[in-house]
């Protein structure tokens, strides 16, 4: 006999008709009801986000599928080093777990997502991706013709994106905006990847249910949670284990809602860490115009190729741990026209169409993906006054970024400035903190062996409330510097692995 | 008689104030925004913004009272030097009004049909048909090749 499996789900079904570029205006839906941003995007399922106190702006999209609806599918994995960065840098902490615990569900994962890449990458362990990599295009072969010239490590992105028919999904055809979702199903989302096996295996679904608290029995186990459904009545749900997956900004608040006389500070925080180091990606941005027409708003935007020139400790950078570059593409004709303007490329009235004609189709460029280090002052908390629309407190989130993130950026910007000088770019500019950038949020309910200085053990089970486990970035012990989905998921997967195994002695 | 309260639904300013902001230009066959009659798309959008929208609602009021100042037939009236003063004058005092009018005149003119096509770009959305893009450079693939682990 199976385990009997619910999952309770804010948003909604997503459906690929709908998405923004089944339609002309497809640049104005992107940046309306389909952005990354929930206070922006304020649909009935999204719950705000009181980001007053961050230079950062946290992202997310709550449906079936969450944030892999929107995201860019860039699929790095961690290194072997990202695990153990106290061992190497004398800074935050290891991780009770190393990339060879997790490269089996690495590789599970690459294929039930679908990841197209090419194996042999230096900078990581032999794996070898499913599918062929995507073309680079026109972008991805400038941006990488810049790394080689500067004798810099490049390699083809993992991507979680056909690059030919695999699994009931159509290989990709360039639409272009994949952070606004994928209209042709190429672009894995846990929509189409995951859910229609577990559908199929028979986990149940439900939709339009906003979880208020977790509740627990006398012994201070969980034993369930109350939830809103649809139509806003409170309902409870009985639970034998409880499974968290609701980012590193939903999980500390649902933790933080859900306090009882057992435990009066929030569950599972007797360590006091529920909430605290959160961690972003500080990210930089380095743009190029060239005088090649690059056509870049076609091919999926985030998915070219990847550097790992700058990603270890370097002493003489004068900073501790490193970033990578993603490569990126041009954007749509509107969003060109926002980029200029913002850098001041594009002026209103005369001169506007001249300036405008420079940068369309012209620009190419990376973003700097920098590894954040945990502080305990980056918090989420409970706003003492925001409440979803169910009256639920809301997310309050603070951070400082650090000095030594301020000297990673600027030493990106340069050196992205100067591969894109290489590649011929006869113009460069940079955002050298982009705000609308926290797609990628940890470290909120930490792993590790010491119950005073972490909140789940080294399988994710909390160590306050032995039937709680938590499976999204809330568990990052450090951020490395590179996009965390396919480490999310494989940490998922280990912990559902561990679970599973574990049966008999579960809550010992 | 232009709308005495709401710039936003004066159609004759409007025009003549989005051709101020992004001009035609014959030599590339861009139309003027104003031309287009973005007037109505660039309103919804104001209206809904609350960061910008009442920036540029108070902007836009200042430069049409200034044009009235000017000539009782208000912006439309005037030459396109005089527009142009007119403009630049509230800017002086309203400076984050154009960053609003561009907020949301930009992504209604670059949507236009009319725009695409004189831009190159296909007026149509991209799904289904989708896109060609390069393919990967064989001299750069060669090089990586060899490094390969």
């Amino acid at each position: 006999m199976g385990t009997s499996v619910l999952c309770l789900e804010q948003g909604p079904w997503m459906h690929q008709k709908d998405y923004p570029t089944n339609f002309l205006d497809w640049e104005s839906r992107a940046m309306g009801p389909f952005a990354s941003n929930p206070n922006v995007r304020r649909l009935a399922q999204d719950y705000p986000v009181n980001d007053s106190a961050s230079p950062i702006q946290p992202l997310m999209f709550n449906a079936v599928g969450g944030s892999t609806i929107l995201w860019a599918a860039h699929f790095p994995r961690f290194t072997p080093g990202d695990f153990r960065v106290k061992s190497t840098d004398g800074v935050a902490d290891d991780w009770p777990i190393g990339y060879q615990t997790l490269e089996p569900f690495y590789a599970t994962n690459d294929r039930m997502m679908g990841v197209a890449g090419l194996a042999g990458d230096p900078a990581y362990p032999y794996h070898e991706p499913p599918m062929a990599p995507l073309p680079l295009g026109a972008t991805g072969n400038i941006v990488a013709s810049g790394f080689e010239k500067l004798g810099w490590h490049w390699w083809p992105s993992d991507s979680a994106i056909a690059s030919r028919d695999y699994e009931g999904r159509a290989a990709c055809i360039n639409l272009g905006p994949c952070t606004s979702a994928c209209s042709q199903g190429a672009k894995a989302s846990t929509d189409i990847t995951y859910w229609p096996v577990a559908q199929r295996k028979g986990v149940q679904l439900r939709t339009g249910c906003r979880v208020k608290e977790i509740t627990v029995r006398a012994d201070g186990m969980a034993d369930g949670v109350l939830y809103y459904d649809q139509d806003g009545v409170l309902q409870e749900q009985k639970a034998e284990i409880v499974v968290l997956a609701c980012n590193g900004i939903g999980t500390p608040r649902l933790l933080l809602n859900s306090k009882s006389p057992q435990h009066p500070d929030g569950l599972a925080n007797s360590s006091g860490l529920v909430g605290k180091n959160l961690m972003f990606h500080p990210y930089a941005l380095i743009r190029g115009i060239f005088d090649e027409p690059l056509n870049g708003r076609r091919g999926p935007g985030g998915c070219t190729v990847w550097s790992h020139e700058f990603y270890k400790s370097d002493p003489s950078r004068g900073f501790i741990r490193g970033y990578s570059y993603e490569g990126t593409r041009g954007a749509g004709p509107a969003q060109e026209a926002l980029w200029g303007m913002a850098a001041g490329l594009v002026p209103w009235g005369e001169g506007h169409h001249e300036a405008y004609a420079r940068l369309h189709g012209h620009i190419a460029g990376m973003v700097a993906i920098t590894e954040d280090l945990p502080e305990e002052t980056n918090t989420v908390t409970l706003d003492p006054e925001l409440t979803d629309s169910n009256g639920v407190p809301a997310p309050k989130v603070t951070y400082t970024l650090s000095e030594n993130s301020k000297k990673m950026l600027a030493h990106a910007v340069e050196r992205g400035k100067e591969a894109l000088s290489a590649a011929g770019a006869v113009e460069t500019w940079a955002e050298p903190l982009l705000r609308p950038a926290g797609w990628h949020l940890m470290g909120t309910a930490r792993m590790g062996t010491d119950t005073a200085r972490s909140v789940v053990n080294e399988w994710g089970r909390a160590h306050d409330v032995k039937n709680l486990f938590i499976i999204d970035g809330s568990i990052f012990v450090t951020s490395a510097g590179v996009n965390p989905t396919s480490t999310i998921q494989a940490l998922a997967l280990y912990i559902a692995d561990r679970i599973k195994q574990n049966i008999g002695n579960l809550f010992d | 008689m232009p709308n005495a309260t709401d710039p936003l639904h004066d159609n004759a300013f409007m025009e003549a104030f989005l051709n101020l902001v992004i001009p035609p230009d014959e030599d590339r066959r861009m139309p003027g925004a104003g031309s287009l009659g973005l007037g109505a798309a660039v309103a919804a959008a104001v209206e809904t913004d609350s960061l910008l929208g009442h920036a540029v609602v108070t902007g836009l009021r200042a430069v049409r009272d200034a044009a009235v100042a000017r000539d009782p037939a208000g912006l439309p009236g005037l030459t396109r030097e005089a527009r142009l003063e007119v403009l630049e004058g509230v800017l002086a005092h309203h400076p984050a009004f154009m960053t609003g009018v561009a907020r949301h005149l930009y992504p209604a003119y670059y949507q236009h049909p009319r725009v695409l096509e004189a831009l190159g770009e296909p007026a149509r959305a991209p799904f289904p048909e989708g896109f060609q893009i390069e393919p990967t450079d064989a001299a750069l693939m060669a090089k990586l090749l060899a490094r390969r682990k």
